[in-house]
């Protein structure tokens, strides 16, 4: 593929929240990224909402430069009275306005989900491991009970 | 059933005739023609290019465990299989007799291998009825030319292929990494060979001494291709590429790459293969907090493409052959940093001009080099340009008219002679 291709195939993914870094560290989840197709202005806030279930989700502020963002999920959150053995979050950025979802769409590299591999934390008894779906979006998988 | 089968046109296996131009017919054994690993794409490589230039060839397969071939072979080249481990391929025998062969075929592959030492790599694929069936073969090869591939096969080959066949033996190991019982057969049964193939001058020197009269050729192996996308060493992208084993010496690699992500963040480190280890340098780069920088690949069916985006490559071995990866990425403009391991490396590579040559095994010396192109684009620029250069020479077209020379030498009626004289006990 040649330059031009690129900054056309760049131009037609849609708005979203391109991950660059995912650290998952100290009980958090850090990321860092950019704004793609869209305006950064304004106040930004990362969104973790439960698969399936829409009625808690959480957010925690995001700093945003420029159209560079960095924000940390605090994993400790995501221990809810009642769990299911897997439960699935899937993260987006938010504006109060638009609702971008985080992932990473603009590299090369495809199958992410098995090339792009992160470790898993314990927090409270849950095994949390944010994963590349199979469509490339970033969502946090957690799991009650011992190691698989 | 006969346990060998032959695929594709053509006479009996063991068919006895030169063609029509007056070249032997060239048989290659393999252990399992239907893997994927380095020597068996190589000896493809050769096949191919052999069967376009006129020549009879067929590939003899130790073993079969696939249905299919993993590289593309020319439909000219006949396959055939010495014994077929597929569980189709088998079916219980009848009456008596079949029952009684059953039996005494389980009896033998229960048994462990009587001409094979056990530091031979492929020692675990070997037992008595492969051994058996194998000499069946080889005793009845009357004429034509046998290369056979790996020592396991070269002793076989050098004690029982008798009838009058010319023998080549290719090594594709350096023969410091054999093990002390493998280096002592290579010793005792190498001189029977008509001539011993090995890849590197170091290696050409080094069978040399231990095998004085016998003739020792060097022909390295040729890559695929020198019609390759070249890369603008651009990107950030250092590419790296092997099975997924301690020989590769990814687990250097990897924490020598850990030393350099605060210098270079905006790099990425992608390994090509897979293997047995992955678990464990998963968890390396888990360790050293590189789930963002260094990406465990997978295999891929398109590493041309794949190192055609790529700035540099970079070789982390403890030991190989002639590693061919390496300077298929050379023929896509890229610069190396390689460990100087036996052998090859230096074969290869003239340090300071298409790489960087580091002590082996050093992964602090490793990251040194690999910041030093990191820093450097236009140093990857002008060793990349030198790379294409090089690569030049292990192009198909510079390596595998050696072959046809040596093959056509070796068959000529003098060297007939001599060997008829040979195996009727005379000495040449």
């Amino acid at each position: 593929m040649n330059r031009h291709e690129h900054v056309n195939r760049h131009e037609r993914v849609k708005p979203h929240a391109e991950i660059a870094e995912v650290w998952p560290r100290d009980g958090r989840v850090r990321l860092v990224g950019r704004i793609h197709g869209r305006p950064a202005e304004g106040d930004w806030r990362l969104l973790l909402t439960r698969r399936g279930r829409t009625d808690r989700p959480l957010d925690y502020p995001a700093q945003v430069k420029g159209d560079r963002f960095e924000g940390e999920l605090p994993l400790a959150d995501l221990v809810t009275p009642d769990p299911a053995e897997i439960e699935e979050w899937d993260i987006h950025l938010t504006d109060g306005e638009a609702r971008l979802r985080a992932g990473r769409q603009l590299d090369d590299i495809h199958g992410k989900k098995k090339i792009m591999v992160f470790p898993e934390q314990r927090v409270r008894g849950l095994r949390v491991r944010p994963y590349y779906t199979v469509k490339d979006n970033l969502s946090l998988e957690c799991r009650t009970g011992a190691t698989s | 059933m006969t346990d060998h089968q032959q695929t594709g046109q053509g006479a009996d296996a063991t068919g006895h005739r030169a063609d029509a131009t007056g070249r032997p017919k060239v048989r290659y054994l393999l252990l399992h023609a239907y893997g994927r690993g380095g020597t068996i794409r190589t000896v493809m490589n050769q096949a191919n290019s052999l069967v376009q230039a006129g020549w009879q060839v067929e590939l003899v397969s130790a073993l079969r465990r696939r249905d299919d071939l993993q590289f593309p072979l020319d439909p000219r080249v006949r396959v055939s299989t010495v014994v077929d481990l597929r569980e189709s391929a088998h079916s219980p025998g009848r009456g008596v007799a079949g029952r009684w062969r059953d039996r005494r075929r389980g009896r033998l592959t229960e048994r462990p291998a009587r001409h094979i030492p056990p530091g031979e790599f492929g020692y675990r694929y070997f037992n008595r009825y492969v051994e058996q069936r194998l000499i069946a073969y080889l005793s009845s090869l009357r004429d034509g030319i046998l290369v056979t591939t790996r020592p396991a096969l070269n002793f076989l080959a050098a004690e029982h292929a008798t009838g009058g066949v010319v023998r080549v033996a290719q090594e594709h190991m350096n023969h410091g990494t054999h093990k002390r019982d493998v280096q002592r057969r290579i010793r005792e049964t190498y001189a029977r060979f008509d001539a011993v193939a090995v890849l590197t001058e170091r290696d050409r020197e080094e069978y040399g001494q231990l095998l004085p009269g016998t003739r020792v050729v060097r022909i390295p192996n040729a890559v695929h291709s020198l019609d390759q996308v070249p890369s603008d060493q651009r990107s950030r992208i250092a590419v790296a590429a092997g099975r997924l084993f301690p020989q590769k010496g990814f687990d250097l690699l990897i924490p020598a790459w850990a030393r350099l992500v605060d210098a270079y963040p905006d790099w990425q480190l992608r390994i090509y293969g897979s293997g047995e280890k992955k678990a464990e340098l998963r968890a390396l780069i888990e360790e050293h907090h590189l789930y963002n920088h260094v990406l465990l690949m997978g295999h891929t069916d398109r590493l041309d493409d794949e190192l055609a985006k790529a700035a540099f490559y970079v070789l982390s071995s403890r030991f190989e052959g002639l590693p061919m990866v390496m300077i298929e990425a050379m023929s896509h403009s890229l610069p190396v940093v390689a460990f100087d391991c036996p052998t090859g490396p230096s074969d290869v590579l003239t340090h300071g001009v298409d790489g960087l040559l580091v002590p082996p095994e050093d992964p602090d010396a490793l990251a040194e080099s690999m910041a030093k192109l990191m820093g450097d684009r236009a140093l990857r620029a002008d060793m990349g340009v030198a790379a294409v250069l090089t690569a030049a020479s292990y192009g198909p077209d510079a390596v595998h008219p050696r072959w046809e020379a040596l093959f056509s030498e070796l068959a000529s009626p003098e060297q007939r002679h001599r060997i008829a004289d040979a195996a009727k006990g005379h000495h040449a």
